[in-house]
């Protein structure tokens, strides 16, 4: 006679409970979306390492992969990893099924939809030419629907939730969805000319400085906040330790809140926007120093009395690291915002190098964790090999301090290139010699992205057989239990 | 006028609708904060704030680890 074990019974009885089927299927696409992403990621990279490889062909040139590949990682991947996670912990944490599941199954199809549409238009070169804002009119509409229907299932879940109390990481998913909403929207006003086509309804240094509010909020809040909330939720799940500082998180998340909508003028140093708003912006970004190492010290120090848990939890080990990445990057993000470094910082790669911390160590690190404790959980089962995963642990770590460290090296060469003068105040560097001294640290970034991208799929491999199995697992013993009964 | 109050000097009569707008509701939202920040780290309120540290672990727990 076969019974199901403990971890099948539970898996059903939560299936039963919540809605976590759209959950799995978020969660499954996120592990898609890395693979798809970084590889298209690897692929520019390479480009710029051997431009050959454009094969004189508008539709995988650099300048249209580029935004597909920026709109693949953080909106297919860290979209569809912030909606699985979102859905699942404001179930967890309220005691209830999500509020409509027909809604929730909208999101699914209406943010693939955007995925999709993203895919055909960018290598066409249909864009509004904002960066992280490059879809057209049409579908920026659809995004703005989309995230509403999120944002509404997910406030109606904590509205109808069994117990008084709302969990800090649904506050940081809260502050996410009404400030992306306002963003988006503000930052996409443009008027139509064609069905594809718009202009901006901003103009000059307006436009400047609404794209660089959305573009660095998209940053502190969509990557930032969402990420935060997941961060809140799964390190003392996984650690099975209570969160360090409870009062902690309440100042992170409203230091968070109001310090971020600030920086986004410190994109803009040097330019004709006021000199005082650049200055004000590399003021606040500079005290967001606290409120960001305050909650990675309280994420590490969950672990406090139980350190001795990352030797053998590689999934740990992935939430962990990926705070000592948002340690480190929230604190290399302010230093370049000031304006003695960024004479030097901007326009290089050492931004591009800044900005891969924060992506591949803090963020996907972090949702890569996430993934892989929510698999276990609801599929009821163990990850097929515990093996792959550490691999894909030093994989994705050292991948990325490769790229970060070239693009390091490669961004300050440049910036010493570009403003060094001759005895007779001429440059001493054409710019394509700066572009030639580039090639081994372009080669390299190639490199460290390109074990990044293994990883994930060495990932996307494990995640799969362990569904595959479980599911084959599961009907098995559905079968044998029927047949006994019979 | 020392370079400081030169650098600080404000044209109130310049300030439109949308300025002042930004700077009364910035103020409230810096006072709101600020009552907050008080809140949370007076000591008398300790206890009940960071009794929701173990909500994760008290929560209807379906998982084996349990």
């Amino acid at each position: 006679m076969f019974f199901i074990d403990r971890k099948g019974v539970v898996a059903m009885q939560a299936e039963q409970q919540y809605s976590f089927q759209i959950v799995k299927w978020f969660a499954y696409m996120a592990v898609v979306y890395l693979v798809v992403g970084t590889g298209i990621g690897v692929y520019i990279a390479s480009e710029l390492a051997w431009p050959v490889l454009n094969f004189d062909n508008p539709y995988i040139s650099f300048g249209r992969l580029r935004p597909l590949h920026t709109n693949a990682v953080i909106f297919a991947f860290g979209g569809s990893t912030l909606m699985a996670t979102a859905y699942y912990i404001v179930q967890r944490t309220s005691g209830v099924r999500l509020w409509s599941d027909k809604l929730a199954w909208f999101t699914f199809w209406g943010w693939n939809l955007v995925i999709v549409s993203a895919v055909i238009t960018l290598p066409l070169g249909i864009t509004q030419s904002k960066e992280y804002a490059e879809l057209e009119w049409p579908i920026d509409i659809l995004i703005a629907v989309v995230w509403l229907a999120y944002s509404f299932n997910f406030i109606m879940t904590l509205a109808t939730r069994k117990v008084s109390h709302i969990y800090v990481a649904n506050w940081f998913f809260l502050a996410m969805m009404i400030m992306i909403t306002y963003l988006h929207v503000v930052n996409s006003l443009s008027i139509p000319v064609e069905l594809f086509k718009s202009y901006s309804i901003y103009s000059g240094v307006q436009d400047a400085m609404i794209q660089w509010w959305w573009g660095h909020n998209a940053v502190g809040f969509f990557l930032t906040a969402g990420f935060l909330g997941i961060m809140y939720y799964f390190v003392p799940k996984q650690a099975n330790r209570p969160i360090y500082s409870y009062r902690l998180s309440v100042i992170h998340f409203w230091a968070l809140t109001f310090g971020y909508v600030w920086l986004g003028a410190h994109h803009l140093q040097y330019t004709a926007l006021p000199d005082w708003t650049g200055s004000l912006g590399a003021a606040i970004s500079l005290a967001m120093i606290i409120p960001s190492w305050g909650g990675a010290i309280n994420g590490m120090f969950t672990l406090s009395g139980a350190w001795d848990k990352l030797r053998t939890d590689y999934i740990l080990r992935f939430l962990i690291v990926s705070l000592a990445f948002y340690a480190m990057s929230t604190f290399e993000g302010p230093v370049m915002a000031a304006k003695t470094v960024n004479a030097l910082s901007h326009y290089t790669d050492w931004t591009i190098g800044h900005v891969h911390a924060g992506a591949l160590g803090w963020v996907a690190m972090v949702s890569i964790g996430a993934i892989y404790h929510m698999v276990e959980r609801l599929w009821g089962t163990t990850i097929w090999s515990v093996k792959l995963v550490n691999l894909h642990f030093w994989m994705a770590t050292i991948g990325t301090v490769v790229y970060i460290t070239a693009m390091w090296v490669s961004g300050i060469m440049q910036g010493l290139m570009w403003r060094a003068y001759d005895d007779y105040g001429n440059l001493a560097y054409t710019f394509v010699e700066s572009v030639a001294q580039m090639h081994p640290y372009y080669a390299m970034r190639a490199a460290g992205g390109l074990i990044f991208f293994l990883g994930a799929c060495v990932m996307l491999f494990n995640v799969t057989v362990t569904i595959r199995k479980a599911i084959a697992d599961s009907s098995a013993k559905s079968a044998a239990t029927a047949n006994a009964v019979i | 006028m020392t370079k400081l109050q030169e650098y600080f000097h404000t044209e109130w009569s310049a300030m439109t609708g949308t300025d002042w707008f930004g700077l009364v509701l910035t103020v409230v939202v810096f006072l709101v904060i600020f009552v907050a920040y008080v809140w949370v780290l007076n000591p008398k309120n300790k206890e009940e704030i960071e009794s929701h540290r173990t909500m994760l672990l008290d929560e209807n727990d379906i998982e084996s680890e349990k």
